[in-house]
């Protein structure tokens, strides 16, 4: 994974006007899928639609927005959906225990921090690679997680509560008033500010980041925690969607996240990539499950198709940089 | 060098500690069951510690670590016939893939109980199991009933392919083929899972404009189904099946209309019992399909208990438990 | 390996690896405390359960040393092991199941080297995108559903012995000699070298980069292919989900093993002591039988302790 330099990607910061049209094809491609569901099936195109898919789309946003982060600093974060499995628990038996969702919710971004913060440790002090370290940890999650819900579900939580995840605001679902105030903070902590500069400047080059001055240890402590805290939201948006959580929640959480980071364009090799580019990632991901059950499509197909999906985005962007480069 | 002696001290006293306490007296039965998260699963052990309990017996529980995980219970069993336990009550995680595992056991001559879902091949001392077609017909003719005989339903089918969903899914459908009133309009995997459940009834619902009634595959997508209706602010008729102590709440609260029982914690209790009166040489029952019971608001009560309250049927109560 | 054994005690230690400490001191732990684990019939036990993965570990760790990854295995290795089931079903042949296997394998590696060599994109992509089609054409072709009925030519494999050793550990040991031979004696093993640490070398050279790590994904995916018939006889049926996952498995076994993510450094034999003990952890767990959420857990420990104690012995 050294090939950066050879690759020479441009400054950081002149990535705007670089990914403007790398965008506009991703985009392009939403609205395509978007285009051929409607014709197929009226119902896709009806407001209600719409709001479903974009609801659907924020718990895997929510998710994906923080490891995006990580993939900018070319790591990789696979205990996100562990992470929510075990925060959701926690925050669940908190609001059960006291009542109080408030307590319940910073459970929850709590727990998914720490367990960020410890992949950022392991990472940076223990010089672990971050593939491996937080594969260890899924299964160390997993393994408390199992131990401490012993097969049994926590359900049934507060009205209030619930609002999160399934109520509405003047006529929007509350989880995407979330996903716009989430993508807002994201593209703007990424690239308006020194602390999200120095990010890509370390997934650039490490190296030069070091001398540079910037305190990289620091940042990818900072990087990894905010990757583990947006899970433990996800986990309370799940939690309030759900009404439930149980062990297994996780499981098919991580791969549609990491697959919307690269659909959207964030490179692997670090450096590369903005939030608003997962958000259309996270969108087209969820825009083939909703066509696939509008058309009452086989789900045996649903791999097939979202690996080709994710071949043929990726390809795009790579055609597209080499154009723009 | 101190951090990692530590490290081993640790990891070494954690594993001491806690093999002192897999000793004990009387027969040890080793039950196999298919992962750690499923409730149900979680009730088919709790049954089995419960009987153990009774009978003097000492129980050791293996699940992959994995979830269904073919390979890893395949080794478990493996491992499992070189500590040579006196007894196994064994659920398959697919039940024809594992049945070289079973005659792996059989090879190695100890007896054998099949629970939940009946093995393809092998000898068992005994099978205990609930009959999921007719779970699925019973608690599907119970909704239809409730609709009148007319309207529109949906189906959410479990993991494809696996015992359990074709069965349900096939009673089911058997169902609905006796109340031609009643127009089916989509049949869409949710692979037994919440949030899989939850954004398919939501996507469903984009495109049909009228569903009364909602034919789950088990509790969790039943519950999943009935948030996304609640969401959208719709009114179904919704049916699970398992019977788990979420889906007894939702019957409860008036919120499901039903849950077929799948009686994990009886399986639990005849299969360890079953195992343990062969080794002592008394009668069994070489086959026990419980009959199906379609939990309602009318019924709910016996269900309505913690595991821990809830107590094994006797020998005498088990052969009245079951349809054959 | 030699210079390890001669070396003074202090400096051995060492010098190490993570890997071998950990294996060394399960099988002490086991040992004393599981009855019946060092008994012939368990340690062989423990060696046939970890063939499969060996056969995913050893080319994993020429893709992880070509800088790349294949997130696809688990998946090819799934739709491998359908492929013998359907094909010796409908032949009856093992030979034509086993074929099969290997040219869907090998078609499946093909693509991802061609995706990553020659599309240019990266590997982390091109296989996660080939894991979802080798999943779902698993899915398709079994319609979800177990494939039984196949021949014993099949699942005599995986209980046969040669000279009483069982068959599965042959192949284990027969793959583990191929890869030695291949990485440490021939000038295909020095350009793998050299396509991770000095990918210009090769150009100078007058070598196509390119080719050679198509090689390695095509390798990859005839391993695959043949671990399929092994898991295939294992299960005497096809299952479209059994092999999901092991690809992270083999991943974690490599990296334990001391094989480095970055510039080309790859250590065999560590990729097998990694394998070795995985296996003899969920073994050794099993036979004391600890509460299942504490396996769960302990084998992310491992990896953790593995990957930590690497980390220092390479700064001290």
């Amino acid at each position: 994974m050294s090939d950066i330099a050879k690759d020479a990607p441009p400054p950081p910061w002149s990535f705007l006007s670089h990914n403007a049209a790398q965008l506009f094809y991703r985009l392009l491609a939403a609205l395509l899928i978007c285009i051929v569901l409607s014709i197929a099936n009226e119902s896709f195109l009806s407001l209600g639609n719409i709001l479903n898919v974009l609801r659907q789309a924020s718990l895997t946003f929510f998710i994906a927005s923080g490891l995006t982060l990580v993939v900018l600093t070319a790591g990789l974060d696979l205990s996100v959906g562990a992470n929510v499995a075990l925060s959701a628990c926690l925050a669940g038996t908190v609001i059960h225990q006291t009542g109080s969702p408030v307590l319940g919710i910073l459970t929850g971004l709590v727990a998914g921090g720490t367990v960020g913060l410890m992949n950022g440790v392991m990472v940076t002090a223990m010089r672990i690679p971050s593939f491996i370290a937080t594969y260890g940890m899924l299964w160390v999650l997993n393994g408390v997680t199992y131990w401490y819900m012993a097969g049994e579900t926590i359900h049934g939580f507060p009205a209030g509560f619930r609002q999160i995840g399934s109520g509405y605001f003047l006529g929007l679902p509350i989880p995407v008033y979330l996903l716009l105030v989430f993508l807002a903070i994201g593209t703007l902590f990424a690239q308006r500010t020194v602390w999200g500069q120095e990010i890509y400047a370390i997934g650039a080059n490490p190296v030069a980041a070091r001398l540079s001055g910037i305190p990289v240890s620091r940042r990818l402590l900072l990087v990894y925690t905010v990757s583990g805290t947006m899970a433990g939201l996800a986990s309370i948006i799940f939690l309030s969607r759900l009404n439930s959580a149980e062990a297994d929640i996780g499981e098919s959480l991580t791969l549609p996240a990491i697959a919307a980071v690269l659909i959207g364009g964030t490179s692997l090799f670090g450096g590369v990539g903005t939030i608003f580019g997962t958000f259309v990632g996270a969108l087209i991901l969820t825009l083939v499950l909703n066509g696939m059950n509008l058309l009452s499509i086989n789900a045996n197909w649903q791999p097939l198709v979202t690996g080709i999906i994710v071949i043929i985005a990726v390809w795009l962007d790579m055609k597209t940089r080499r154009g723009a480069t | 060098m101190q951090h990692r002696r530590s490290c081993y001290l640790a990891l070494s006293l954690l594993i001491a500690s806690a093999t002192t306490q897999a000793r004990a007296d009387g027969e040890t039965i080793a039950v196999f069951t298919k992962n750690q998260t499923n409730p149900f699963f979680q009730t088919v052990r709790v049954g089995a510690d419960n009987m153990a309990k009774a009978l003097n017996a000492k129980i050791l529980h293996y699940i992959p670590t994995k979830p269904d995980s073919i390979p890893e219970q395949l080794s478990q069993i493996e491992d499992v016939v070189v500590k040579k336990p006196s007894a196994i009550v064994f659920t398959p995680v697919d039940y024809k893939a594992m049945v070289p595992g079973v005659e792996k056991i059989n090879d190695a001559k100890i007896p054998v109980v099949n629970i939940t879902d009946r093995s393809a091949g092998g000898k068992f001392v005994s099978f205990i199991g609930a009959d999921d077609y007719s779970l699925g017909l019973e608690t599907g003719r119970f909704l239809l009933k409730t609709l009148g005989g007319k309207g529109n339903v949906v189906i959410i089918e479990g993991v494809k392919g696996s015992l359990t969903n074709v069965d349900r899914v096939r009673g089911f459908n058997d169902a609905l083929k006796e109340n031609p009133g009643v127009k089916l309009l989509a049949s869409q995997p949710g692979n037994y899972q919440r949030l899989q459940a939850l954004q398919v009834m939501e996507n469903l619902m984009q495109s049909n404009a009228q569903i009364d009634g909602v034919l789950a595959a088990n509790d969790a997508m039943a519950v999943g189904a009935i948030e996304a209706l609640d969401g959208a602010n719709r009114k179904a008729l919704v049916i699970g099946i398992n019977g788990t102590k979420e889906a007894v709440d939702a019957i409860k609260s008036g919120k499901l209309l039903a849950s077929g029982d799948y009686n994990g914690f009886a399986q639990g209790c005849l299969g360890t019992m079953m195992a343990i009166r062969s080794l002592r040489g008394e009668p069994v029952i070489t086959e026990i399909v419980l009959k199906p019971t379609v939990i309602t608001k009318d019924n709910y009560q016996p269900f309505d208990l913690s595991l821990e309250q809830r107590s094994c049927p006797s020998f005498e109560d088990a052969s009245k438990l079951g349809a054959k | 390996m030699s210079d390890l054994a001669i070396a003074s005690p202090i400096s051995s230690l060492r010098r190490l690896p993570g890997v071998a400490i950990v294996l060394v001191l399960l099988i002490a732990l086991f040992g004393a405390i599981a009855p019946g684990f060092l008994s012939a019939a368990n340690l062989s036990n423990v060696l046939v359960q970890s063939t499969i993965l060996t056969m995913l570990a050893l080319p994993m760790t020429l893709i992880i040393m070509t800088e790349g990854i294949d997130l696809s295995m688990g998946a090819v290795l799934t739709l491998t092991s359908l492929c013998v089931a359907i094909v010796s079903l409908a032949t009856q042949s093992m030979l034509l199941g086993l074929g099969a296997a290997v040219l869907v394998g090998t078609v499946f590696g093909l693509a991802n080297g061609w995706l990553v060599a020659i599309a240019k994109i990266p590997p982390f992509v091109a296989t996660l995108a080939t894991l979802g089609m080798a999943h779902g054409l698993s899915l398709i072709v079994s319609d979800g559903q177990s494939v039984v009925g196949i021949p014993h030519s099949v699942r005599d494999i995986y209980s046969a012995k040669l000279l009483g050793i069982p068959v599965p550990i042959l192949m284990g040991v027969a793959s583990y000699g191929v890869f030695h031979g291949l990485l440490y004696h021939t000038r295909f093993g020095t350009y793998v070298f050299a396509l991770g640490g000095n990918r210009d070398a090769l150009r100078y050279a007058g070598l196509s980069p390119t080719r050679l790590l198509i090689a390695v994904y095509a390798i990859g995916g005839m391993m695959a292919g043949v671990a399929g018939l092994l898991m295939t006889a294992r299960m005497n049926s096809g299952h479209p989900t059994a092999g999901l996952g092991l690809e992270f498995d083999a991943i974690a076994a490599v990296a334990v093993g001391g094989t480095s993510f970055e510039r080309g450094k790859g250590w065999l034999l560590g990729t097998l002591l990694g394998v070795l003990a995985v296996g003899v952890l969920r073994n050794g767990l099993n036979l004391v039988s600890l509460p299942s959420s504490v396996q769960v857990a302990s084998v992310g420990v491992l990896v953790i302790v593995a990957m930590f104690l690497d980390g220092l012995r390479s700064r001290a």
